[in-house]
């Protein structure tokens, strides 16, 4: 009994423990329970939230980009299909394998598509890594056969942005680049990681027009990414298409003659504003930056001291010279200080304030009235009414022709130049005004600072009798914003019969006449802006480059009925007669063979 | 279900012997039975719907284990186990036999040599000798005498453990070697262990997950623990699977998104879907309420397992139940709490739900052991 009692006490001590387990398991159970109860019921919702992700994939469709076209609908920026190749790290049996493959199709190293991939880390094995852009079609068709054997290459075609004129319209139509952080979480979800947006130019001005709205195909797929079936489409609305008012014709003309030059042209219409021709150089290919620019070359472009990625027409301003002179005499004539019939002595120069002046003609011009001044731009004819008017009444006529602000031209980055006064004077360079350097303005130098652009705006009103045309290259921004024309037509047409004697009547713009069409009459006024003072003991041929002389060409034609307006800028160029007058004649050449009416208007 | 038989709390020794004769099949506790049919029907549609996407349906390779499992339960049930006992030893050794020559002649797979391959079908020697070694425990335990084990007595079952244990590790299957110690430690503690020794034993169980952290363990065991920890960390590997396991859990909210309806099981997501994760797609499709229902059937079976030791007169009979139940109760509450992020991810399936031969003949053996303990509990003392 003492051992049946014995064994029954340990029975009973083992049953305790049982029921200690069964009560340890009981409560792992219950608190197991929970964790389903936390995870499904409190936050369940999350958790099918992140089911859905799993289960659907957004496929963007990109909207096509509009295509841009000149004035007589030839394509300037269109988009053309871009072949990319990715790779699916979850398809491919040996990823080493796959690389080897893909390197010597694309004939690139194995280790350069391994940082390609490298590069998208975070996306690996969640949907395919983009492995290299831009194949060729011989690339796309190696792939595509070996898409049996290898299923984990995806070929994706993109549109890729095509400037066919590449540098030819570089500055005007701007370029493609990918968008940046602040930019992305700006938009407001609008755009995606990636995608690329309009940088400078026409693609920057006009993105949202041009640029069209994103589709979205939501498909259903497995864990692999395979496509199970697709959930809806939301097809993208294309961009609109642009007709800019740029003839290509000229647009090339312009470019041609600039090679090699530093400088800018621009051609407009006087009539309405717009820009026929805006050529800047030294430019770039802007299709480069279309296929994911390297470091390289973007740092090229940045540290090249003449600043390819600069628009000269509109972002350059630098001194008038003697194009200003115009402007000098119409304030002249409407202040009264001058009639046409006014003649001032030039001995090759004259002292104001206590300081000589030069005539840039050290012979001297003899006594002169104003259009023999305007011809043979006499310097001591100018200071003389320039002294007389004084830096307000000069910078009061400047800014009535639109120097000093902005023309609002369509084209982002514009600079708006400077026209000094008295007030300017003191307020920026906290000192006075000095006298003399009124004596300089009046000529176009000192502080006083134009676009090619404004100074083309400006010639435009000087030619269709004083109203200013708003510049645009795409639609007009606005109203036409007209000029006080309280100017007397007669001093419009003292002016403009200066003007026209300078080119026609072997003026110092001889060198601009198209001498095929004499009967083509062209209106203009070449400008030289010394960059060091006083240098004439040496020919403008020995000095460095960056000593030489700006020089300018403004110019329009007909004379009689104002059709083009065409101004010429080349930076260290030398005179303007010598550098910038022969380029204005290229452009009126080009001009002519579209208009043989205007070539001989006797006939028509 | 309780068995009407049965009044009152039974301590087995209230009970008089000749009034329960053996012969009585209504003295078993058949409830067992029916949980463990109810989970196999419940896990054999589970596993229809996991395999919904996959080359081949295995509900019916299910069905066959479940038959056969049945099969193995009816010859538990028929013989004693005392008698089987005395059998012990060279069922032990054969499984040690086997252990060994599956190291020589085995299949790989998930990276361990493991495997007997029999036509379309696969089976594990590492359960068949989980069995037998609980069973040679429980007969070493159960000869042993006074309240407490002696230190040797210890060492020795530790001995007969470590045999299969070693063979199982070097496979390697680490996971599989370490479900050996439920079964050791529930057995030891049940059959008395003083509360120092205890103490000492866990002590040397944390120093010697540490020395196996540092030594014994794989890469990509270690990984798998600290992608555990931090999911985050690796998208692709144990990370990934916690993570959609968790989602596919989690989106099942309270009702589940219907049989068949689970995204994260149906497209794919869910890694190992129809064997370690059922319990995912089982939670994704029929929610909490389904989680809960099975819970609860799980919870019934093992209190009422736990039962029968309680009300088995003999000692080895209670050691057996004991032991064989460790090792479901085990991975029962692991494999439910990995599928839901609470502990590492380990290759342990769950009990009548996950396809799988070996694993589930485990199972029904060992309900088969339950039922006969049960079954002679007037007999044997």
């Amino acid at each position: 009994m003492t051992t049946m009692l014995r064994s029954r006490e340990r029975k009973e001590a083992m049953v305790g423990r049982v029921r200690l387990l069964s009560a340890l398991v009981g409560v792992c159970l219950v608190l197991i329970a929970s964790s389903y109860w936390m995870v499904q019921g409190i936050h369940g919702a999350e958790y099918r939230e992140m089911a859905e992700n799993n289960r659907l994939r957004r496929v963007p469709i990109k909207a096509p980009r509009g295509v841009l076209y000149d004035r007589e609908s030839r394509p300037l920026a269109e988009n053309v299909p871009s072949y990319n190749v990715s790779l699916d790290v979850r398809a491919a049996r040996s990823l080493d394998h796959s690389l080897a493959f893909a390197a010597d199709i694309l004939d690139r190293s194995v280790d350069d598509l391994r940082r390609a991939l490298a590069e998208q880390g975070d996306i690996l094995g969640i949907r395919p890594a983009r492995l290299a852009e831009n194949l060729t079609l011989p690339q796309v068709a190696r792939f595509q056969l070996a898409a049996l054997e290898h299923p984990e290459f995806e070929i994706e075609v993109d549109q890729l942005r095509l400037y066919r004129h590449r540098e030819q319209t570089a500055h005007l139509l701007g370029y493609l680049g990918e968008i940046n952080q602040e930019e992305l979480s700006r938009s407001g979800g609008e755009y995606l990681r990636g995608e690329l947006l309009g940088r400078r130019g026409i693609e920057s001005q006009y993105e949202k027009v041009v640029r069209g709205d994103n589709g979205e195909r939501v498909l259903v797929v497995d864990s692999r990414g395979r496509r199970i079936e697709e959930q809806r489409t939301e097809t993208a609305r294309p961009g609109r298409d642009l007709q800019l008012t740029i003839d290509l014709d000229l647009q090339q003309a312009a470019f041609r003659q600039l090679e090699d030059k530093v400088g800018a042209v621009v051609a407009l219409d006087p009539r309405d504003g717009e820009i026929l021709a805006m050529a800047s150089s030294p430019s770039y290919d802007p299709n480069i930056f279309a296929r994911r620019l390297t470091g390289d070359a973007w740092r090229r472009l940045v540290e090249d001291p003449h600043h390819p990625l600069q628009n000269r027409a509109i972002q350059n301003a630098h001194s008038p010279g003697s194009t200003f002179k115009m402007f000098t005499a119409i304030a002249a004539l409407e202040e009264g200080i001058a009639s046409p019939g006014t003649r001032v002595f030039c001995g090759g120069s004259a002292v104001f304030y206590g300081r000589s002046f030069r005539c840039w003609k050290r012979a001297g011009h003899g006594s002169v009235d104003l259009h023999q001044a305007l011809k043979q731009s006499c310097d001591v004819y100018f200071y003389t009414i320039g002294q007389r008017l004084g830096i307000d009444r000069i910078g009061a006529y400047a800014k009535k022709f639109g120097f000093g602000r902005l023309t609002g031209v369509d084209l982002a980055g514009e600079k708006q130049g400077l026209v000094p006064s008295q007030e300017w004077s003191q307020s920026v360079r906290k000192h006075p005004w000095y006298p003399g350097e009124t004596i300089s303005v009046s000529i176009g130098q000192g502080p006083l600072l134009v676009t090619p652009l404004q100074m083309a705006v400006a010639i435009a009103a000087l030619a269709n009798g004083g109203r200013l045309p708003p510049a645009h290259v795409a639609k007009p921004t606005g109203g036409p914003r007209a000029v006080d024309p309280d100017i007397s037509a007669d001093a419009w047409e003292r002016v403009r019969e200066g003007m026209r004697a300078v080119v026609m009547d072997w003026g110092t713009g001889n060198n601009a006449k198209v001498v095929e069409a004499p009967q083509f009459q062209i209106g203009g006024k070449t400008g030289t802006v010394q960059v060091v003072a006083q240098h004439t003991w040496m020919k403008p041929h020995e000095l460095p480059w960056e000593k030489r002389d700006h020089a300018w060409f403004v110019s329009f034609a007909p004379v009689d009925d104002p059709q083009i307006v065409v101004v010429v800028f080349v930076e260290h160029g030398g005179s303007g007669s010598q550098a910038a007058a022969p380029i204005a004649r290229a452009m009126y050449e080009e001009f002519l063979r579209k208009r043989p009416d205007l070539r001989d208007p006797g006939k028509a | 279900m309780r068995n009407s038989f049965a009044r009152g709390p039974i301590s087995g020794i209230l009970v008089r012997p000749e009034e329960r004769p053996l012969g009585r099949l209504s003295n078993v506790r058949w409830s067992l039975l029916l949980v463990a049919l109810m989970l196999s029907v419940v896990g054999a549609a589970t596993v229809h719907s996991a395999s919904a996407e996959m080359p081949i349906d295995y509900l019916p390779r299910q069905a066959a284990w479940v038959g056969i499992g049945l099969l193995l339960l009816f010859v538990a049930l028929s013989v004693d186990h005392q008698r089987l006992a005395s059998f012990a030893l060279p069922l032990y050794m054969a499984s040690l036999a086997l252990l060994g020559l599956v190291l020589v002649v085995g299949q790989v797979r998930g990276g361990s040599r493991g495997w007997f391959g029999l036509g379309a079908f696969a089976v594990q020697p590492s359960e068949l000798a989980k069995f037998t070694t609980a069973l040679m425990l429980a007969r070493y335990l159960a000869g042993v005498e006074g309240e407490h084990l002696k230190l040797r007595q210890i060492a020795v079952a530790v001995l007969i453990v470590a045999a299969p244990v070693a063979l199982v590790a070097i496979q390697p299957d680490l996971g599989g070697a370490a479900m050996y110690a439920p079964m050791l430690g529930a057995m030891l503690l049940v059959a008395g262990i003083k509360k120092r020794l205890l103490a000492v034993s866990l002590l040397l169980a944390v120093v010697g997950g540490g020395l196996a952290w540092t030594y014994g363990m794989q890469p990509y065991q270690r990984d798998r623990i600290l992608t555990f920890l931090s999911p985050e960390t690796d998208p692709q590997g144990a990370g990934y699977q916690v993570r959609q396991s968790k989602i596919a859990v989690g989106s099942g909210e309270l009702l589940g998104k219907g049989y068949r309806q689970g995204t994260q099981s149906q497209l794919r997501f869910l890694p190992a879907r129809h064997t370690d994760f059922i319990f995912a797609v089982l939670a994704e499709e029929w929610g909490f309420l389904g989680v809960a229902f099975v819970l609860g059937l799980y919870g019934v079976f093992l209190f009422g397992a736990a039962e029968v030791a309680v009300r088995a007169r003999d000692r080895l009979g209670i050691l057996l139940v004991v032991g064989l139940l460790a090792t479901l109760g085990f991975h029962i509450l692991y494999n439910s709490a990995m599928v839901v992020g609470l502990v590492p991810i380990t290759g342990i399936p769950l009990p009548f739900l996950s396809y799988g031969g070996s694993f589930t003949m485990y199972a029904f053996a060992a309900t088969g052991v339950f039922l006969g303990v049960d079954y002679r509990r007037y007999v044997n003392r």
